[in-house]
């Protein structure tokens, strides 16, 4: 018996050494990337490097560089970089916590109890993405919204807040419609890793009397670290391309104070329609999007292990 | 009745041949009947749907070999979509377009120049400066014009009156306008004083240039002062000292004030001539208590003097066409028909022709009204021509964040002037 597993062995090393790199196998879904992916990318690319407005019918020229050293000394795409980090990460710090919070408050609520509080959090995640601009939107009205209806009545406020109107209030009062729509997709992702922790592992810590805190702090929060980093790095991803609840509520402003990136390269590509310096702004907003993929992507890879 | 396979076959042939026959007859007519795709938001918008569709049926029924097929693509849009499809090679035939947008599209060269198919007859019928900016460097015309809308300073008589001002005397200068919104402020508190657009968008720059041009700041073009001039920072400090005073409500586009306007909550609104169609249409007023309430005037003058936007629609024919004569023949009839001036250009889209004679008596009494009459005696004569084309479009994102950061920040003026200038196009 050991014999004939140690031959196979042997007989199997060499045959994985053999294997090609590259099997034919996958050359159909390497044919579709490279259109689909590849094409876009490298075109994108090859922009970047031309002065090329859609309104000029004549070919483009090549600039070289020459695009990247404007953007270098482009103040509006450092602010619209600033804003999308502070969109970004600080949309996904506070909706992870928010779900955070919310799992382990609701955690152990079970029954018909627990499906209705589940259902009734996991609601904004269900509600598109412009329809929740627009209601924060009309919610965040100088006059006539009710969030300053209520905060008046309430007497907190003695003049209506110019929420999406002030150059200092309009990006934090567009990352709370961000947040209130993507905290729901972190508590459903929490709630998930909570039910799997093993039972074993909860009884144990209660034998050795563990206290709340300490269960959430030495037992919970280990095992809740690697889905917490890779749906993080998922969302960074995903609200790095937000669009459509910015330029729904502001449109980038007031001023620049709510332009980030996509914007930034909407504005150039399809106002401006300068495709060229467009592009310039595009393949470095891509390869930052990169380094966010290969992060996901190495998480991932340390979760398996 | 069908007696055996044999006539069952023949008959099966008969009716085989008589349907390739009349699928040739409906083949042969389908050829000969002429398509026109016509892009316009006109079929996009609620209020003047109904109103372009039934020109086009009219103008189908009177051209039975022309199908017209109607492409609704949003105001803000259309200036986009119009441009990357004649960059594929896909326009459509005419397209109804306006201001900045207009001269952006001309300067693709990839619209039909019309000059030889205005007839001696049309131009001369055609209003004094309506074609203003509608030509390229070459004196040839790229856009014909549909019909003229600028705007004017309209003033809500009974809001005027119980804030203690005299309503058939609205406010001719800066100072005077600021008396007067500090007075209804303080009179009626959830009145929105003046409303103006404040949005980052071109329309927004050409709505704000008169205001601009009202303390003598020409930010771009030609005899351009720049962002940094003293006439410049005086708008923007009146731009903040109004903001801050609660006169004004940024960052709304000027069609969110027309429900409000019509709900009478706004005092003054500096809106095109459609205004009055609108807000008639969302209120339910007649005319004559329509009148009653509201009055139009120039604008209040600050350092320098009134002027006005044309916020009027134009037509473009694409060099792509196939079938320019039909394409013409449907621009003209938008732009000079009787019909179609009656059923959309003074009534839907409440704006005034670009000719001078309709030729039609009940008509002339229409453009006789109040309001038209005061547009075309009072306002249109304060007609300046902006500096449109792409750097126009550049200047914009620039000039109205900076109109933005001082109104809804606390940013030094000076600073926010510099960064204007930054900004703009060199």
């Amino acid at each position: 018996m050991t014999a004939d597993v140690i031959t196979t062995n042997a007989r199997a090393r060499p045959r994985a050494r053999r294997e090609p790199w590259l099997d034919w196998m996958v050359l159909p879904t390497l044919i579709v990337m490279a259109v689909v992916v590849g094409y876009p990318v490298v075109y994108t690319i090859l922009l970047s490097v031309q002065d090329y407005n859609l309104l000029d019918f004549t070919p483009a020229n090549y600039v070289g560089a020459q695009n990247y050293a404007k953007l270098a000394a482009d103040s509006v795409f450092w602010q619209s970089l600033l804003n999308t980090a502070i969109y970004t990460f600080g949309s996904v710090g506070i909706a992870a916590l928010l779900g955070l919070v919310l799992a382990l408050l609701t955690e152990n609520l079970g029954g018909a109890r627990f499906r209705a509080v589940r259902t009734l959090l996991l609601m904004p995640w269900a509600v598109p993405f412009v329809v929740v601009a627009f209601l924060f939107r009309y919610m965040y009205l100088q006059n006539g919204g009710i969030i300053n209806a209520v905060l008046l009545w309430a007497g907190i406020i003695n003049d209506p807040v110019p929420w999406l109107n002030s150059a200092m209030l309009a990006l934090p009062a567009v990352m709370v419609a961000n947040i209130w729509a993507m905290a729901p997709f972190f508590f459903l992702l929490v709630s998930a890793a909570l039910s799997a922790i093993p039972n074993e592992v909860i009884e144990s810590a209660r034998v050795d009397r563990a206290g709340t805190w300490g269960m959430i702090w030495h037992i919970k929060l280990p095992f809740l670290r690697n889905p917490l980093l890779i749906s993080s790095l998922l969302m960074v991803i995903s609200n790095f391309n937000d669009f459509a609840k910015i330029w729904a509520m502001t449109q980038g402003g007031p001023g620049y104070s709510t332009s980030t990136l996509v914007i930034y390269v909407y504005r150039l590509a399809f106002e401006s329609f300068e495709f060229g310096y467009a592009s310039a702004v595009g393949v470095i907003w891509l390869v930052m999007l990169m380094a966010l993929a290969w992060l996901y992507m190495r998480a991932l890879r340390m979760e398996k292990r | 009745m069908i007696r055996n396979r044999k006539s069952v076959l023949k008959l099966l042939a008969a009716v085989s041949v008589a349907g390739i026959a009349a699928g040739m007859a409906v083949t042969a007519s389908a050829q000969e009947k002429i398509t026109i795709t016509f892009a316009n938001w006109a079929a996009a918008e609620g209020t003047t749907k109904p109103g372009i569709e039934k020109v086009i049926a009219d103008f189908e029924a009177a051209n039975p070999d022309i199908d017209i097929v109607s492409e609704a693509i949003s105001f803000s849009e259309i200036a986009r979509q119009l441009v990357l499809r004649a960059r594929s090679g896909n326009p459509p035939d005419v397209a109804q377009i306006a201001g900045n947008d207009t001269v952006l599209l001309g300067s693709t060269g990839a619209l039909e120049p019309l000059d030889s198919y205005v007839s001696d007859e049309l131009a001369a019928n055609l209003k004094s400066g309506a074609d203003a900016g509608l030509r390229d460097k070459d004196g040839s015309l790229f856009a014909f014009p549909w019909n003229q809308s600028p705007a004017g300073f309209w003033y809500n008589k009974k809001i005027m009156e119980q804030a203690g001002l005299d309503p058939e005397n609205p406010p001719r200068t800066i100072d005077e306008l600021n008396e007067a919104l500090a007075a209804i402020k303080s009179s009626q508190p959830d009145v929105i004083p003046l409303a103006i657009d404040t949005t980052n968008r071109p329309f927004a720059l050409s709505s704000n240039w008169p205001w601009m041009q009202s303390f003598g700041a020409v930010p771009v073009g030609e005899g351009a002062t720049g962002a940094e001039s003293e006439e410049m920072t005086a708008y923007l400090n009146w731009m903040r000292e109004i903001a801050q005073a609660g006169y004004i409500d940024p960052g709304r586009r000027i069609g969110e004030f027309r429900p409000l306007a019509a709900q009478g909550n706004v005092a003054f609104i500096w809106d095109q001539v459609l205004l009055k169609g609108v807000m008639q249409a969302a209120s339910g007023m007649s005319d004559e208590e329509f009148y009653e309430t509201w009055g139009v005037t120039t604008l209040p003058v600050g350092g320098g003097k009134a002027t006005t936007f044309e916020g009027g629609h134009q037509l473009i024919m694409f060099s792509a066409s196939k079938n320019k004569e039909a394409a013409w023949k449907f621009i003209e009839y938008l732009a000079t028909s009787p019909d179609a001036i009656a059923n959309y250009t003074t009534s839907v889209n409440s704006s005034l022709p670009s000719i001078k004679s309709t030729g039609n008596a009940e008509l002339d009494e229409v453009l006789s009204a109040p309001v038209f009459k005061a547009f075309s005696e009072e306002i249109i004569p304060t007609l300046a021509p902006q500096p449109y084309g792409p750097e126009f479009a550049a200047a914009a994102t620039a000039v109205m964040a900076g109109v933005q950061e001082a109104v809804t920040g606390t940013k030094p003026i000076d600073e926010i002037a510099a960064s204007i200038q930054q900004q703009l196009p060199q």
